[in-house]
């Protein structure tokens, strides 16, 4: 065998507690990783076979050819079908069955009052397709829907808002509808199409609650005679169909379905997964590179011994790189293990906890196995790298002098280069936040930033470990002052062990305090705009909920308590080629319950040819009052709009205002997304607040919120954002545990006679134990407010970045509770890896421990 | 041993015995030793290498404990404390000097002279801790780090730490090993005077005759076993004694 290879083993094999911690870290690290891409793959793959097994009866589907997207949406809007074309469709030779599909978003309300689903997938309805090889949905228990109010609900859904077959509650559609449960259905043989919920009711239902007006359908699926090939079908349908109209294959629409899935929700899941285990990697790399760096360190006699004997430089540094490529192999692969383990772990949990993850094997690809491995190997062995080639340069004398620590505080050339490329991270981001706002230039500033905090540690370690601790003197005696003295040894340590915290802290307050800013920003938007007394709205979050009837804005306005009560809905158009969304209210209301900034022209007559834009968007189309803009609509016509007004302030009011009345021709499914509500002058809040609600409760029962209420509500969807932040970081921060429980018990080891020394003059076992944890809470503590610092730093550059990059105003938020609950898990985490070594250290027998070399 | 009965002991192991290993490789580092150190007088043990000196050392200052038999400082029986109540006693009733790496590099010079103390908790006597610097010529080093000191001075600091609690007993294992003739000398002066002047108990294991010298009697050990003594020892009358010993084996 190669003697570098067989030194390598050998050391290994001695020192196999040494490289516990870097095992763990790399196998944590792949492991994350491994388990991500499994999933991902899992998922995709049972959705598609999902989708297949649900809509392989479907041969073709016709369908509004153009979609009107809007920024930030993942689904555009389709111009509906006339379902008179079912009809022509059906005497296409080789057309078995076509069926209308109609379509629209429809809550249902739960047993217990609350709305079922809402929270992200789309709350839908549709008419239940009696072909049953047409219908996605299975019926799995009682019957179709053969009279008005009766529905199945798809058994996801049931279970989720505890409906039984036979229960009367409430659909909203958003105009509130009686509703019976005849039937239970499935969907690909799973509960439901992953979380959306679907209500079928009869057509009749359908056309009268789901579409704007009888005759529409969302499109036609067709089922092809047998021998007639699904391209075959669509070749055949094609030439018969209107202008605006086209028809795909089945296969094409399920993979457009699959592919939906795939954007809007599974690689948003997958890529949040993997920034948390590349930061979790980015941790377990300083982790890993500190605890070679002092292994080699430990090591300089024996390699030095080796270099004497005649040993090469290269066959040094060889054996120590064997030596981490060995741990580096060994961690991954049983990481890969571990990423399996997670995955199928996952895979069980989630039926648990109301998710369907689709059925089937585990999906693992090579790219899932090869990726996560490479990944391991390569941060490790880079990690160790710089520690190998200086136990390359191990100068054979070394071997006579004492075993010397690296104690050398900071060299200057460090400090100059730290200091230097601080400065450029701070000219870099500050240019790039207020000179000339680019988030790519702020974004390269906040990296700069990192590395110059990286490579400033060990300089700031010696003052700030001297300063946070202290106290310690005081508080804790002799014990403290040794832990603070011992945390001083080697600053260099000290700062590495630390930088590992430090990264993890940074990342989690950077999102705390850019979620305190959205918080912020929301409120003051909600403050600065909002002049209404209540807001009535319909909790929801991405695609999910159905809005708000209609009806309630002009119930809640004949209320004797309302001065004013004006519903916002949503249209969309194209508008100079892009996709728009459109606020569709009462003009002249809006101005009175909404600060709409400085207006121009008026908005008190827009009529149906009159349209309100925004400065912003009026001065980028160089559009001014007077003028003509050109609104494409779903269903294919353009039409000219008057500029009637400009107004100066978009955040809740929009950038393109109509009125109901210019909506009417072109609208899809009725409903406003928020109602705004003035009462009248000496109606108090309360009593105001009653009266609508009243009235609300017959209108499906939205929520009745104050300003302050409102703006708080709308910035719920943050705080579960950042705890689902908060429970991934939690693997970073037990890595970066991991690493400072590593570094003490190695430090440890090389003090073995001085803790022997102690303890024969009298230390207790309690007070070393008190000691060692006490120098654990200080290098945690470096590492913590090290973090604060630049996570703080970096959360107002993200802030004062997007701020310049986007046309809503940020605000600014430090928010000091949340901060001081990361630095105390900080402080706490450091008191845990000080645990294992501590009571390590404390079990030496003192006569072994004076007698070591 | 009838010439020491009438002292008061310090420090005594009685049928000591201490056996490392177990079945055919047992050693029996100490085999029914039976000694008594008394009060105020400086104490040196002395035998070949593996005669158990230094085991009997360790288990008399409560490092080690015996396999059978009893141990004592002043009355009170090693064998019956845990480890807790055993480090408390190490602390305020033993002293200790080592051969080398006696102090704590991260503390300063006057820190590591009153770190039992300060591990008690105890401010101690300052009169005499400021006494005992002066004594072993430290005054001007108080503020330094040990690695900024000579090996001698690093042991003057670690015998003023031994006695800076005036503890029953100091005990010194090989103080002057790692020390030149005219440190080593230094230190052995220090031990004799704090015996002579200041009334202190002393033990001291050593190999070398001319450290031994400076003691008040000298204790031979051979196999584990107590075979002579030496009143008022000189440096030749020791050397002869050790030579038979060689001669024997």
């Amino acid at each position: 065998m190669n003697a570098s290879i067989r030194l390598s083993l050998t050391s290994l094999r001695a020192h196999r507690r040494r490289f516990a911690g870097t095992f763990l870290a790399v196998f944590l690290g792949v492991a994350f990783l491994a388990g991500t891409l499994v999933m991902g793959d899992t998922l995709r793959a049972g959705f598609d076979s999902m989708f297949g097994e649900a809509t392989s009866g479907t041969d073709a589907v016709v369908r509004g050819a153009d979609a009107i997207t809007t920024p930030g949406e993942a689904q555009g809007v389709r111009r509906p079908v006339d379902t008179s074309l079912v009809k022509t469709v059906e005497r296409v030779p080789g057309v078995a069955a076509a069926v209308p599909n109609i379509q629209g978003a429809a809550q249902l309300v739960g047993s217990d009052g609350k709305p079922v689903g809402g929270q992200g997938p789309p709350t839908l309805a549709g008419n239940w397709i009696t072909d049953t090889r047409l219908n996605p949905y299975r019926l799995a228990e009682g019957r179709a829907p053969a009279e008005s109010g009766e529905v199945v609900v798809n058994r996801g859904a049931a279970k989720k808002g505890g409906l039984k077959i036979g229960d009367t509650t409430i659909l909203r559609t958003p105009d509130p509808v009686r509703v019976t449960v005849v039937g239970l259905a499935t969907f690909g043989g799973q509960d439901g199409m992953a979380q959306v919920t679907f209500t079928g009711m009869t057509r009749a239902d359908a056309e009268k609650y789901l579409t704007a007006r009888p005759g529409q359908a969302a499109s036609i699926a067709v089922r092809a005679e047998p021998g007639v090939s699904q391209r075959d079908l669509v070749h055949r349908l094609t030439p018969v169909l209107p202008k605006g109209v086209e028809a795909i294959t089945g296969q094409q629409s399920a993979q457009e379905n699959t592919d939906m899935i795939s954007s809007q929700f599974l690689t948003i899941f997958t890529t949040f997964l993997l920034v948390f285990s590349g930061v979790a990697l980015l941790v377990a790399t300083f982790s890993i590179h500190n605890t070679f760096a002092i292994v080699v360190a430990q090591r300089t006699r024996e390699n030095a011994l080796l270099r004497a004997l005649g040993a090469a430089r290269r066959q040094v540094t060889a054996a120590a790189l064997a030596e981490a490529c060995l741990v580096a192999l060994t961690a991954s692969l049983a990481g890969l293990a571990g990423g399996i383990g997670v995955a199928a772990g996952l895979q069980a949990l989630f039926p648990a906890i109301g998710f369907p993850f689709p059925d089937g094997n585990l999906v693992i690809k090579t790219l899932s196995m090869v990726l996560p491995l490479a990944v391991g190997i390569v941060v490790c062995l880079g990690s160790a790298l710089l520690p190998a080639r200086r136990a390359g340069r191990t100068a054979p004398l070394a071997a006579l002098r004492e075993t010397a620590v690296d104690t050398a505080g900071a060299s200057r050339v460090r400090a100059i280069a730290g200091s230097v490329l601080g400065a450029l991270a701070l000219a870099t981001t500050l240019t790039g936040v207020l000179v000339s706002p680019s988030v790519w230039l702020a974004g390269l500033g906040a990296l700069l930033a990192l590395a110059a905090f990286v490579v400033l540690g060990p300089v700031a370690a010696t003052t700030a470990v001297r300063l946070l601790g202290g106290p310690l003197d005081r508080l804790r005696g002799v014990t403290g002052s040794l832990a603070r003295r011992n945390a001083l040894r080697s600053p260099k340590r000290t700062a590495a062990t630390a930088s590992a915290l430090m990264i993890g802290v940074a990342v989690v307050s950077l999102f705390t305090v850019f979620g305190a800013s959205l918080k912020a920003t929301m409120d003051q938007t909600v403050s600065r705009s909002f002049a209404g007394d209540v807001a009535v709205s319909s909790p929801s979050f991405g695609a999910g909920g159905s809005g708000l009837s209609p009806r309630l804005a002009p119930a809640l306005q004949r209320l004797p308590q309302v001065d004013t009560a004006v519903g916002l809905g949503r249209g969309v158009a194209e508008v100079d080629g892009r996709g728009r969304a459109l606020t569709v209210t009462d003009p002249s209301a809006l101005a009175r319950t909404f600060d709409l900034g400085a207006v121009t022209g008026s908005l008190r007559d827009l009529g149906t040819d009159g349209i309100a834009i925004t400065r912003k968007e009026a001065d980028r189309q160089h559009l001014h009052t007077g003028d003509t803009a050109r609104l494409t609509f779903t269903d294919g016509r353009t039409e000219g709009f008057t500029v009637r007004a400009v107004y100066g302030q978009s955040e809740l009011a929009g950038d393109y205002v109509i009125t109901r009345a210019a909506w009417a021709p072109h609208r899809t499914q009725d409903a406003d997304t928020v109602i705004a509500v003035t009462f009248k002058h000496g109606v108090g809040t309360d009593a105001g607040k009653s009266a609508v609600r009243k009235v609300a409760a017959r209108y499906g029962n939205p929520s009745v919120q104050t300003r302050d209420e409102y703006a708080q509500s709308s910035a719920g969807g943050i705080d579960m954002m950042l705890t689902l932040v908060y429970a991934l970081l939690a693997l970073a921060v037990v890595i970066a545990l991991l690493g400072i429980a590593n570094t003490l018990t190695l430090a440890l080891h090389e003090r073995t006679r001085e803790l022997g020394l102690l303890r024969a003059v009298g230390q207790t076992r309690a007070q070393l134990r008190a000691m060692v944890r006490w120098e654990s809470v200080l290098v945690a503590a470096f590492g913590t407010a090290g973090g604060l610092g630049l996570g703080a730093f970096l959360g107002w550059v993200l802030v004062k970045a997007s701020d310049g990059a986007s046309d809503t105003a940020f605000a600014f938020a430090l928010p000091p509770a949340r901060l001081a609950v990361v630095a105390l898990v900080g402080l706490t985490a450091g008191a845990l890896a000080g645990l294992r070594p501590a009571r390590r250290a404390a079990r030496l027998d003192v006569l072994r421990a004076i007698a070591t070399e | 041993m009838t010439a020491t009965t009438a002292l008061r002991a310090a420090s005594r192991v009685v049928d000591a015995v201490k056996v490392y290993g177990g079945g055919d490789t047992a050693v029996r580092a100490l085999d029914g030793v039976d000694v008594s150190f008394p009060a105020g007088r400086f104490t040196a043990i002395m035998g070949p290498s593996g005669s158990g000196k230094s085991t009997l050392m360790h288990c008399a200052a409560g490092l080690d404990t015996l396999t059978s038999g009893a141990a004592y400082i002043g009355d009170t029986e090693l064998g019956t404390l845990d480890d807790r109540r055993l480090t408390l006693l190490r602390r305020d009733r033993v002293g200790f000097v080592f051969q080398a790496f006696n102090l704590v590099p991260t503390l300063t010079v006057a820190e590591n002279i009153t770190l039992p103390l300060d591990l008690a908790g105890r401010r101690g006597d300052r009169e005499w801790i400021d006494a005992l610097v002066d004594v072993v010529g430290l005054r001007d080093r108080l503020h330094h780090r040990p690695s900024e000191l000579s090996g001698g001075q690093q042991q003057r600091v670690a015998v003023a730490r031994a006695f800076a609690g005036k503890p029953d007993v100091v005990f010194a294992d090989e103080p002057t090993g790692n020390l030149d003739s005219r440190s080593g000398a230094e230190v052995l002066g220090l031990l004799g005077s704090a015996v002579r002047d200041m009334d202190r108990t002393v033990v001291m294991v050593t190999h070398d005759p001319v450290a031994a010298a400076h003691a008040d009697e000298v204790l031979f050990l051979a196999d584990g076993r107590l075979v002579d003594r030496m009143e008022s020892p000189t440096p030749d009358k020791v050397l002869d004694r050790m030579k038979a010993f060689e001669v024997r084996s």
